[in-house]
């Protein structure tokens, strides 16, 4: 049931993405202003909400149910830490593209203001998580500090999304998510815009299922290469 | 041959090595302040706001004096002279607050008339309005809109 849903998923992300990159590249318009550079707009912002908001959100979340008593469960702590992983790359994947969008628009490939700021500490924070959860072999105890320091560090994604409202920055305001509800997007551009938006978000939904999966696994034969190595030793000892 | 019940042959689990992992944790969250640190050092604390406005400038001119900041206008029209070094132009503000930039080093790509820019720079002197840049940055807006609205699409699949 569920490799078919995966499977589902991942044709439905396969054809989604495909569609966005012909729309992308070939039935858009270019924008008054950038002219071919506004086909960033297709992929930078979408790889950016899956970053902050909907795999950090994830992971934020499933920590959450992991500390809640009536829903604490290890599964909680395996959702959380892969959603976790898929975000730091996602992370990455902004800050890269941000940074290519950025050189021919602003003239720059960095700038230290509080969006970028913000949004790289983000990413430090990320890695961070990973690095604790090396730190101890205890499951239990490594899940609950995992918990605790994602929901510690999830008070920088406000401070990420309002940045470009609170402080003067080099980065744009939102074109979507603005606050008096507005859209600054045209026509075509708009709709291949939120059709990147589904792509991605469904993109890192088929991720967190295999990767789900693939930790489960591997948990399964950790127990299961301690019970028949106990089970060695226990003929040994009979014998 | 007898049975044997088999023992119980389960390895006693170790004692849990507590100071090992909390130090290690320990060493994690030190090296993530001093990462965060870094980036706050060179980031936002240096720059909550990434630039001055000219109408700022031009309240706070005194006080500015010839330090090095971020200004940011929009591009009067008609003003841009492309020079061998670089480009001026006047930067406004709003009302009749402007002020001439002298910049070096070639523009963004987006460069033009009516746009918002960033010019990392300093004030030729104390009181003087020129400004002098050595870096011209782009703000663009969040507004996307398309080029040629009214074109259409040719029978033979091309735009025009």
């Amino acid at each position: 049931m569920m490799r078919r849903s995966s499977r589902w998923l991942g044709w439905t992300t396969a054809v989604l993405l495909a569609v966005t990159v012909v729309m992308g590249l070939w039935i858009t318009p270019p924008d008054q202003v950038q002219g071919n550079l506004v086909r960033l707009l297709y992929i930078h912002p979408a790889i950016a909400w899956v970053a902050l908001y909907v795999s950090f959100g994830t992971a934020v979340v499933a920590a959450g149910l992991y500390l809640w008593p009536r829903t604490r469960s290890l599964e909680m702590d395996r959702v959380s830490y892969c959603a976790m992983e898929i975000s730091v790359v996602f992370i990455a994947l902004t800050l890269v593209t941000g940074s290519i969008w950025g050189r021919p628009t602003w003239g720059v490939w960095w700038a230290w203001d509080a969006r970028l700021t913000s949004t790289a500490i983000l990413g430090v924070f990320e890695v961070a998580y990973l690095a604790l959860r090396r730190a101890n072999d205890d499951v239990e105890v490594r899940a609950r500090r995992s918990a605790v320091f994602t929901l510690l560090t999830a008070i920088n994604v406000p401070i990420i999304h309002f940045s470009v409202i609170w402080w003067k920055t080099l980065h744009q305001g939102a074109s979507v998510l603005t606050a008096t509800g507005s859209l600054n997007v045209h026509g075509t551009m708009l709709t291949t815009m939120l059709l990147s938006f589904v792509g991605f978000t469904t993109l890192f939904f088929w991720f967190l299922f295999r990767r789900v999966a693939l930790e489960s696994r591997r948990d399964a034969r950790r127990t299961g290469e301690l019970d028949s190595a106990l089970e060695m030793r226990r003929r040994e000892g009979v014998g | 041959m007898t049975t044997t019940e088999a023992a119980d042959l389960r390895p006693e689990a170790p004692p849990p090595s507590k100071s090992r992992s909390t130090s290690r944790t320990v060493l994690v969250i030190v090296l993530l302040v001093v990462a965060v640190g870094a980036l706050l050092s060179q980031g936002l604390l240096k720059s909550l706001n990434y630039f001055v406005t000219v109408d700022q400038a031009w309240t706070q001119r005194a006080r500015l004096g010839t330090s090095t900041l971020r200004l940011e206008g929009v591009v009067e029209p008609g003003t841009i002279a492309r020079t061998g070094q670089g480009a001026s132009f006047y930067l406004d503000g709003s009302g009749t607050r402007r002020y001439f930039v002298t910049a070096q080093g070639s523009p963004p790509q987006l460069f033009q008339a009516n746009i918002p820019v960033v010019v990392v720079g300093h004030f030729a002197s104390k009181s003087s309005p020129d400004f002098l840049g050595s870096q011209i940055m782009v703000k663009h807006s969040s507004n996307y809109i398309a080029a040629h609205p009214g074109r259409v699409r040719a029978p033979n699949g091309t735009v025009r």
